[in-house]
């Protein structure tokens, strides 16, 4: 006690000063909800993102994947079945290996579309090896989608931001948008029996955040971003020397999914 | 003369267009009441589905958000060079772990031969498509022979896991050598 009081004596303003801040700190604490909403603590991975209400954000998105760099682990497979518990056998998004012999024949596989890796060679490539990598795939969002211009009760829509999306309480399981979609993205989900494909993350980045598959490729071969933005990396892609292509451009759907430094054998 | 045979009876004519009102009338009182109330908002579709979208479950997190409890790993996986490697790739989705802050379930952790298949799945020299630039691939067993160990030693013997040179280069330090082709 004594101890204490002659602390006190010896620094009276510091000692207020401790108490007051100490009160006033611990009653914050207990103001302040503790629990803030688990989205708002996760960090903003596109910027503007948060607090848009609006049915439509003013953004233009794209999505690139850079073959190059892919060294097809199936991260992002994984990712991608966690995030939707989708079903064994469907794949929203998958990995497919491509393997050129010097006599131009082309050998492509995925098994169970990447998901446990590749972990064996072929060993029925009669030639030796030309080229070989790795084209991962997902929804190619389309400035002009077949599945939407097909879908007869308005169950698959394109969103003013680019987003192709299905409404699951509208589908009613036809599979047409299935047959139309040039990229062979959709599938029919066999528990709900309705149609279902990549959303790009529709979720995740309406909240800020980067899809799945983006944000765990360890090697960051996929990219998304907003083309407005011309400070985002996709954007200064798109716009540098660079060899971007984009699949089947005949089909004239335009996607807004690009491909950095693809061959030519890739369909 | 033809007057004569044209009848005054419209009674006929005026059941047809009363069934065709009434029919009219119910089918548009059917079709208000089978389609949502937002279908059309915004197109051809239910406005309504753009928010139940938004409020799809976000199950994957990111590194940090396991950092928050996991501070050791933390340390290491963020020096080491699988730092860009997701923690839920290896361990599953955040969302099996924590749901509203609590602790739900624990989560899968490789152990033994699991972690050289694990290992492998990046890092096999034989799956020949893998970019030099973006990860470092070796041959087993060449990779074990070439480094003097025994053939069936596991990765995760002189690699640790969430960051595979930590014990390597601390072993260099100590013998006061330098790494070979060493890159970071």
């Amino acid at each position: 006690m004594i101890d204490i009081k002659k602390e006190i004596q010896k620094d009276r303003r510091a000692f207020i000063k401790n108490v007051l801040s100490g009160t006033i700190a611990g009653s914050l604490l207990m103001v302040i909800p503790a629990g803030a909403a688990l989205d708002e603590r996760l960090p903003e991975e596109l910027p503007g993102m948060r607090g848009d209400d609006s049915p439509f954000t003013k953004n233009k998105f794209a999505f690139i994947v850079d073959v190059t760099a892919c060294i097809g682990c199936g991260s992002c497979c994984v990712a991608d079945k966690n995030e939707y518990n989708v079903p064994d056998g469907n794949y929203r998004t998958w990995v497919e290996r491509y393997i050129i012999d010097d006599h131009d024949e082309v050998f492509v596989d995925s098994p169970n579309g990447g998901l446990d890796g590749y972990t064996k060679p072929r060993a029925d490539i009669p030639n030796p090896v030309r080229d070989t990598f790795f084209v991962p795939k997902l929804c190619n969002m389309c400035e002009k989608p077949s599945c939407v211009q097909v879908c007869p009760v308005g169950a698959t829509y394109r969103t003013d931001d680019g987003f192709i999306l299905i409404d699951k309480s509208r589908c009613v399981g036809c599979g047409y948008c299935i047959q139309a979609c040039p990229y062979s993205v959709r599938f029919l989900n066999p528990i709900s029996r309705t149609a279902e494909k990549c959303t790009w993350c529709y979720h995740r980045v309406r909240k800020g955040l980067l899809p799945a598959c983006v944000s765990v490729c360890p090697v960051h071969a996929r990219k998304f971003g907003d083309l407005n933005d011309k400070t985002s990396e996709v954007y200064k892609l798109l716009r540098e020397p660079h060899v971007i292509s984009v699949l089947k451009p005949e089909m004239g759907n335009q996607p807004a999914l690009h491909y950095l430094g693809l061959r030519r054998e890739v369909v | 003369m033809e007057k004569k045979y044209k009848s005054s009876y419209y009674g006929h004519v005026v059941k047809i267009a009363l069934i065709l009102i009434i029919g009219g009338v119910l089918a548009v009182w059917a079709r208000g009441l089978f389609l949502p109330e937002t279908m059309g908002q915004y197109g051809h579709y239910r406005g309504g589905d753009l928010e139940d979208q938004r409020n799809v479950e976000v199950r994957n997190h990111t590194n940090e958000s396991c950092y928050e409890c996991h501070r050791p790993i933390r340390l290491i996986h963020k020096a080491g060079v699988h730092k860009t490697v997701s923690c839920e790739v290896c361990h599953g989705p955040y969302a099996d772990h924590i749901k509203d802050d609590k602790y739900v379930a624990k989560m899968p952790v490789k152990r033994n031969m699991e972690i050289k298949t694990l290992c492998l799945r990046c890092h096999n020299k034989i799956i020949r498509a893998r970019p030099e630039e973006s990860i470092k691939v070796v041959a087993l067993p060449q990779h074990l022979e070439e480094k003097k160990v025994q053939v069936d030693h596991n990765c995760n013997q002189c690699h640790m896991v969430h960051d595979p040179l930590l014990w390597v280069k601390a072993a260099y330090e100590m013998m006061g050598m330098e790494m070979k082709g060493d890159k970071k």
